[in-house]
């Protein structure tokens, strides 16, 4: 009697969930059936007055950004929720050498071994802070490592055959903007600038591969909302400055150095190709070229939108704007000896 | 919904990303050939991400108790995401052509005058736009003299006529692109293709201006034969 009665809910219940996802199937197919038939009818229409040939520039431009991007991105998130879930603070710690003044150089130095653009080094960057690193050494490590790995020089010395003091010009600059950077940090700079780099801390996940995964899937999301920023910024503008204004400013040596570092930052070329856009910028003088090399790594508006995510708005403000003015420096100087 | 909002979003960009470079050549429109392999691996490795932080995220404890700035559903600046991800997967942006050809500035790597290693041998011999204005203007050993060319790019034009095939030359992604071009005139030039159309110019160099100077730019080919062709599957040349 009792077991009919329970069989019978279970029938009607069973029936009501059917009825219930037919009825969803239904509404849910109509409206889509709708939304695709009107989206079918008017896109084209709507879609070939808005899609003119600068518009059409703007979308490749932004989605080849994007796409040049990804796995530079995810190469240093790999490294960076690596460096968060195996390796303990204390090696970290013992790594460098105490005193800041000291592991800035260190740091900076050790710029070498990521191999990559600068999409990279901005996420390994925030992994060493959170880790207890000295921001002083871990910002002198965000600057040198796109400009100074091997995979950059070498395409430096196959953009300028021949030039060899360009490629040393280039890891000198590069260097010592990052080392200056460091101890301009280590003297000046103040803590409340820098917002600590946050990550969900999940109940017990932060070590292992459970922390490994949440701390990737994390970074790489937000990173990559910047990236798509920075690619939004970067073909506006390149498409905005036509690069033949330049040519008015290619005679006068004192004008060229900080126009080529302008032009670095609002084309955002990465750090592997940038040498080969300095060289077919054949008008300017070489120590322009230089600083184009040298701050192009260091400070552009991918770059400035994916430090303002990891870092602030404040520090990215403050940070890019005194790069700037210390990589044209350098670069001047770096001409001055040795070009 | 929410809850695997961080994972769909990953699916997206790495189902992108293999479209793109796995499915079809289409990322050659953004990138270069050799970025293939990485953005492979990429695309996958998101895909095995997505999979794996939602089998995390079922497994999880309802309770979502950690304290931290955005929410379950990951950080609101990831949905950014979408637009490229969707701008691929649904309607891949073109490869650059005519508009950006002729805002920029046609360039040429600068390089002193000299000799260039030998041409390969047979006639015509197919030259990157980029070799033959190298060529043309800083050969002091005239390599080109006497010999049939075939070049391959897009057709763009001046006001007064002129036309010119041109290619974009991409190092790195097609934000670095930079133009190389060479002026087509002979008996062959009359009747030019519209802007934008791919041909291929088959002919011999017109030497004109002194070697290394401005006025050997842009090359000129005297054209004994224009043929239409289709865009190639790289539309872009390489330095």
């Amino acid at each position: 009697m009792e077991n009919r009665y329970r069989a019978r809910r279970t029938a009607a219940d069973a029936l009501r969930l059917a009825l219930r996802a037919l009825l969803y199937a239904v509404v849910g197919g109509a409206a889509l059936i709708a939304v695709a038939t009107v989206v079918s009818v008017l896109g084209p229409v709507v879609a070939l007055d808005l899609y003119t040939p600068a518009v059409a520039a703007w979308w490749t431009v932004f989605t080849a950004v994007v796409v040049q991007g990804v796995p530079f991105l995810l190469l240093g998130t790999v490294v960076s929720a690596a460096l968060g879930a195996f390796v303990p603070d204390r090696v970290l710690a013992r790594l460098l050498p105490r005193s800041p003044a000291l592991a800035v150089p260190v740091a900076g130095a050790a710029g070498v071994v990521l191999p990559g653009c600068e999409c990279a080094s901005v996420p390994v960057a925030g992994s060493l802070i959170r880790r207890g690193v000295a921001p002083a050494a871990a910002l002198a490590f965000l600057l040198s490592a796109p400009a100074i790995n091997p995979v950059v020089l070498v395409a430096t010395s196959i953009a300028f055959p021949g030039q060899p003091s360009m490629v040393l010009g280039r890891l000198a600059a590069s260097l010592g903007t990052a080392v200056l950077m460091g101890w301009l940090w280590a003297r000046f700079g103040k803590e409340a600038w820098l917002r600590p780099p946050r990550r969900p801390a999940g109940p017990g996940t932060s070590y292992g591969l459970g922390g490994f995964l949440a701390g990737l899937r994390h970074d790489f999301l937000h990173a990559g909302g910047f990236l798509v920023l920075g690619a939004g910024a970067a073909a506006t503008f390149g498409l905005a400055v036509p690069r033949t204004v330049l040519d008015v400013f290619t005679g006068s040596a004192w004008l060229s150095v900080p126009l080529l570092a302008l032009l670095a930052v609002v084309l955002c070329v990465c750090s592997e190709a940038d040498a080969f856009v300095a060289a077919s910028l054949s008008g300017f003088p070489p120590t322009a070229r230089l600083a184009f090399m040298v701050v192009g790594p260091m400070v552009d508006l991918k770059l400035i939108a994916l430090q303002a995510g990891t870092f602030g708005r404040a520090f990215a403000v403050r940070f890019a704007s005194v790069t700037w003015v210390v990589a044209v420096a350098c670069s001047a100087f770096a001409g001055w000896w040795l070009l | 919904m929410r809850r695997f909002g961080p994972s769909a979003l990953l699916a997206l960009t790495g189902a992108a990303v293999l479209r793109v470079s796995l499915f079809s050549e289409l990322y050659l429109r953004y990138v270069q050939a050799g970025l293939r392999p990485y953005l492979i691996v990429s695309g996958v490795v998101l895909v095995l991400l997505a999979a794996a932080s939602a089998v995390a995220r079922r497994t999880e404890a309802a309770d979502d108790g950690h304290g931290h700035a955005h929410g379950p559903a990951g950080p609101r600046v990831a949905r950014l995401l979408t637009l490229p991800a969707l701008a691929l997967l649904l309607f891949p942006p073109p490869a650059l052509g005519t508009y950006s050809a002729e805002r920029e500035a046609a360039a040429r790597a600068a390089q002193g005058v000299g000799t260039f290693p030998a041409l390969p041998s047979g006639d015509p011999v197919e030259l990157t736009l980029a070799e033959f204005s190298s060529r043309a203007i800083y050969d002091s050993g005239r390599s080109l003299a006497g010999r049939t060319v075939r070049l391959t790019g897009f057709v763009t034009r001046d006001d007064d006529g002129t036309w010119y095939v041109t290619r974009l030359l991409v190092t790195c992604c097609a934000a670095d692109a930079t133009t190389g071009k060479a002026e087509v005139r002979g008996v062959a030039a009359a009747g030019a293709p519209a802007d934008g159309a791919w041909v291929t110019v088959t002919g011999t160099w017109h030497p004109e201006g002194g070697l290394g100077t401005d006025a050997a730019w842009p090359p000129v080919v005297d054209a004994d034969r224009v043929r239409r062709t289709t865009q190639p599957a790289n539309p872009y040349e390489r330095p």
